[in-house]
C-alpha cells in the first residue's frame, strides 16, 4: 500500500481517458501532493510517465496488482520549485553524507520513498516533520535529503529552529544519487 | 517548443474519428492548444446525426466486438470531451457548401472558416497532423 493524498479510479477506461481523467483530477491536488491513478489500460504505463514529463509533474512510479496498475504522480510547479534559493548554510555532498556516521533523513513524500530510497534512510515527509520530531535525537548528526535539495533545505531550517545541533542539507539530493536503491514495492 | 497541435480531419469513417479525437484530447489534456480543421468527409465527425453512425472500413466490421469490449468511449463522448478540454473545431466552409451543409447540421460551438483560418493557427504549430 503506497501512500497518496488523492486517488483516481480510471479502471476499465481506454486511451485517452486515463490521461483526460488524470488531468482533471490534478486540478484538485495541491502542489507537492501525490495523486494515485488506478488504471487497467496497459498503455497507461508509458502514457502517464510521458504526460507527467510533458506537463511538468514528477512521475514517481507504478506497480501492478491483479491486473490493475497503480501510478503515482507528484504535482509540481516547475517554474517555482527549481528556482527557489537554498539558504540553510550547513550543506554536505551526497558522497560525504553516504560515508558519514549520521542518520540520513529522507523528507520526500512517502510514495517517493517507497519507490526508491537510500538503504537505511529514515522517512519523515516534510509535512509530517513538526509532529514527528520525537522520533529524532537532537544530538545526533542528521543528513536531510530530498529530490533536489529544496524541501530538505526547509526541513533543515525547521530542525535547526527546534534545537537540533548537527543538521546538514544534502546536495544535490536524490536526483544525483546513483547508488543502490531500496524499494518497498515490486 | 510549440504549444500548439494542428489537426486536419479529411476522412469520415469510425477509425478516422478515433485517430483524430484520441490525439486531440490527449494533446489538450497535456495542456496543448489544439485545433481541428474538418474538411470533406471529415465533416461527418462533427455532423449532429452522422457522428452517431460512423462506419468501419469494408471488411473490418468484426472490430465492433473489440470496440465494445475494450472500454473505448463513443465518438459523441469524445467530441464532447474534446470541446470541454478547449479543442477548437473549424469546419471548412467550401466543403460545407459543396455538400449542402449548414452550421446547424454540425455540433455547437464551432468556427466555420476557410483554409486560411486553419493555416493561421497552424503556422507555428508542431506537430501538424493529417487524418
Amino acid at each position: 500500500m503506497v501512500k497518496s493524498d488523492v486517488q483516481l479510479d480510471a479502471k476499465g477506461l481506454a486511451c485517452p481517458m486515463p490521461i483526460v481523467k488524470t488531468k482533471k483530477a490534478m486540478n484538485e491536488v495541491a502542489e507537492g501532493q501525490v495523486l494515485e491513478i488506478q488504471a487497467t489500460d496497459k498503455g497507461s504505463v508509458a502514457d502517464l510517465a510521458a504526460w507527467s514529463k510533458t506537463v511538468g509533474h514528477q512521475y514517481i512510479g507504478s506497480h501492478e496488482e491483479n491486473g490493475v496498475f497503480y501510478h503515482y504522480i507528484r504535482k509540481c510547479n516547475p517554474e517555482v520549485s527549481e528556482a527557489v534559493e537554498k539558504t540553510f548554510e550547513h550543506t554536505i555532498s551526497n558522497e560525504e553524507a553516504l560515508n558519514g556516521k549520521g542518520l540520513i533523513l529522507d523528507v520526500r513524500e512517502a510514495a517517493e520513498y517507497t519507490f526508491g530510497h537510500i538503504p537505511g534512510a529514515k522517512s519523515i515527509p516534510m509535512g509530517e516533520l513538526a509532529e514527528r520530531l520525537t522520533e529524532l535525537n537532537k544530538d545526533e548528526t542528521i543528513y536531510v535529503i530530498c529530490r533536489t535539495g529544496t524541501r530538505s533545505d526547509l526541513a533543515a531550517k525547521q530542525l535547526a529552529e527546534e534545537g537540533f545541533n548537527n543538521i546538514y542539507n544534502v546536495l544535490p539530493g536524490m536526483t544525483g544519487y546513483e547508488g543502490e536503491l531500496q524499494k518497498e514495492v515490486e | 517548443m510549440s504549444n500548439k497541435v494542428a489537426i486536419i480531419a479529411s476522412n469520415g469513417g469510425l477509425f478516422d474519428a478515433y485517430k483524430v479525437f484520441n490525439i486531440a484530447t490527449a494533446a489538450a489534456a497535456s495542456e496543448k492548444e489544439v485545433a481541428i480543421f474538418f474538411t470533406f468527409e471529415g465533416l461527418n465527425l462533427i455532423h449532429k446525426q452522422g457522428m452517431h453512425g460512423l462506419e468501419m472500413p469494408a471488411g473490418k466490421e468484426h472490430f465492433a466486438v473489440g470496440f465494445a469490449n475494450s472500454g473505448v468511449p463513443s465518438i459523441p463522448q469524445l467530441v464532447e470531451m474534446a470541446q470541454e478540454l478547449g479543442v477548437k473545431f473549424i469546419a471548412c466552409q467550401m466543403t460545407m457548401d459543396v455538400m449542402g451543409l449548414t452550421k446547424a447540421d454540425l455540433v455547437e460551438d464551432i468556427e466555420v472558416g476557410g483554409a486560411v483560418t486553419f493555416l493561421e493557427f497552424a503556422k507555428d504549430a508542431a506537430p501538424t497532423l493529417t487524418f
